[in-house]
């Protein structure tokens, strides 16, 4: 047994086309980026270094700043508006019993099976200030509905909407499966004690759903950082890159600015940025639990 | 009193769960609204129209110009060799990791899981350069790579946890037996994982299907461009006509919809248990 299972050709075997695949579609891209993030390369012609030029221009670079702010606006929105919001109607859902709870269930989670290529077409055709949907509820309420939801200073907002409705099944979904989670005794005593809905709410579900919550969040934050998909679409970061996400504006250096040096300098410093929540998130919540 | 009680808060639980679905759905029930009917009807103050004539002429159009079951085709595909590629490749590298003796097991555990905290959009760049330079971009293999690449983590990941909850003893008797590792990982281990298969192949499809970024950077040419680009390529002929445009959007939605309408019980199951284990 102990033979068989470290045959070193065997092992080598098996990992090779795992580590292959990482080596080939995950570090030599990182250490390409690396490279040309000390260049002033465009795209064409030839590269040459540079030093550390594109990061000190990274540093005072607003429209950057202006990618990380979005992106703690966004994770703020998902943490102080989504979450909440999907617990509760989470907590509501599992209250129904039947066909129903299935329903809604599945209705909830829709949005997010469909391409962000759509959601966002789908989303422009809304904020439309002709014929969109939006200002035609707020018409239907007696306002006059001539609001310009893509506008500099509506952007942000407006694009923060599409994204908590679009992501808001999938945190629902995953609330919904740790409440399921719980021990239905708990709940029965604490109906035996006579505790009301919410009582029982924030003393049995809140307190522990507490690894589902650190879970979801770190998820939030980490989402809310590589945001990119649904902005290119629907503003490309505009007007004015007040819109504008890391992920997305590397690209647009890249591709559109043909900065590409710098755009690589960009994607490394993102990459060091999105390791850096992840592990302070998850040593948080570690030290957390551990106290 | 207490029966009273409970009917207003069973009310109020109703309402909260039918607002919460109206949000969640209206837009998209607006979207199918106006696909049937025609650009000019769009005008109206109302919310909804009742179009005077179903116009199914309009998904014609999005089924035919939209190159519908060209991209369906390239997405079935791509996604489904992508699926099989992630399955076998993290179930063998996690039972190498997981089970076997060896000195960097650890090591390139971690390293293969790694891969999770890195953003995907930060490697658009380098891998652009990388494909056009070994001639790979309007390939399969542009998509391919990536989309294992980037799945292959969270498969490792979930398959990692589950390997190590299986007993040992059906490996040492089928050890006894006279079986081969390569017969044991892929006869009697892979079986036994069906569950976690179906977790890591649901959140996979879910990953891959709708993806569009590196699909648009690495591919010019339609040859292998995915089920998005019904959409993202139909303007031109129809840039004025809303309703085509309408119908094309509600067709490149339909497939996956239909599919978790169908699958709604285990893709639940599945995204529940990848996501709170991922």
């Amino acid at each position: 047994m102990k033979k068989l299972y470290s045959n070193k050709p065997v092992i080598f075997s098996l990992i090779l086309p795992g580590v292959l695949v990482f080596l080939f579609a995950v570090l030599a891209p990182i250490c390409l980026s690396v490279y040309y993030g000390f260049t002033d390369y465009t795209g064409m012609g030839e590269a040459h270094l540079v030093g550390f030029e594109n990061y000190i221009k990274l540093f005072g670079d607003h429209a950057f700043g202006r990618s990380l702010r979005n992106s703690l606006l966004l994770a703020i929105g998902f943490i102080c508006i989504q979450h909440p919001l999907a617990i509760i109607v989470a907590a509501v859902l599992d209250k129904l019993q039947g066909k129903a709870e299935g329903i809604f269930r599945c209705i909830y989670f829709i949005p997010n099976v469909i391409s962000v290529a759509v959601i966002a077409y789908l989303w422009k055709f809304i904020y439309n200030p002709d014929f969109g949907l939006l200002n035609n509820v707020l018409k239907a309420f007696g306002h006059p509905g001539q609001v310009n939801w893509l506008s500099q200073q509506n952007a942000i907002w407006s694009v923060l909407i599409v994204l908590i409705w679009h992501g808001f099944g999938w945190g629902m979904l995953i609330y919904y499966t740790g409440i399921k989670n719980i021990d239905p005794v708990l709940y029965e005593a604490a109906s035996i004690d006579g505790a009301g809905w919410w009582t029982t709410f924030f003393r049995i579900t809140l307190p522990l759903m507490k690894p589902v919550i650190q879970i979801n969040v770190t998820m939030a934050v980490i989402s809310a950082l590589k945001q990119m998909e649904t902005v290119y679409l629907l503003t490309n970061g505009g007007p004015n890159n007040s819109t504008q996400f890391a992920a997305n504006y590397l690209y647009q250096q890249a591709f559109k600015a043909f900065q590409y040096g710098y755009g690589n300098a960009i994607g490394v410093v993102f990459i060091l940025i999105c390791i850096l929540a992840t592990v302070a998130l998850n040593r948080i919540f570690k030290e957390k639990q551990e106290a | 009193m207490k029966e009273k009680h409970e009917k207003i808060g069973k009310i109020i639980l109703w309402i909260v769960l039918a607002v919460v679905a109206v949000i969640q759905m209206f837009p998209l029930i607006w979207l199918v609204d106006f696909s049937l009917g025609s650009s000019n009807e769009m005008f109206t103050n109302g919310l909804l129209i009742i179009p005077k004539k179903i116009r199914w002429d309009n998904y014609v159009k999005a089924f035919v110009d939209g190159n519908f079951l060209h991209y369906l085709r390239n997405s079935v595909l791509i996604n489904t060799l992508a699926v099989i590629l992630v399955i076998f490749i993290s179930i063998m590298a996690a039972f190498a990791c997981q089970r076997m003796k060896w000195k960097l097991r650890g090591f390139v555990g971690t390293l293969l899981v790694i891969g999770m905290m890195i953003p995907i959009h930060a490697t658009l760049l380098p891998n652009y350069k990388i494909y056009s330079n070994l001639h790979l971009t309007d390939t399969i293999w542009a998509l391919l790579i990536p989309y294992v690449a980037f799945s292959m983590p969270q498969g490792m990941f979930l398959m990692t946890g589950f390997i190590q909850s299986l007993p040992k003893e059906l490996e040492e008797a089928a050890v006894m037996d006279g079986c081969g590792i390569y017969r044991i990982v892929f006869q009697i281990v892979t079986p036994l994982l069906k569950p976690s298969i179906a977790t890591v192949a649901i959140m996979t499809f879910l990953n891959n299907w709708n993806e569009f970024m590196m699909a648009s950077t690495y591919l010019s040419t339609p040859t292998w461009k995915t089920l998005p680009f019904s959409v993202l390529e139909f303007t031109g002929e129809y840039s004025s006509n809303y309703a085509v445009q309408f119908a094309v959007m509600a067709l490149t939605a339909a497939p996956a919809v239909i599919v978790y309408v169908i699958l709604n019980k285990h893709i639940t199951k599945g995204v529940a248990m990848g996501a709170v284990k991922g």
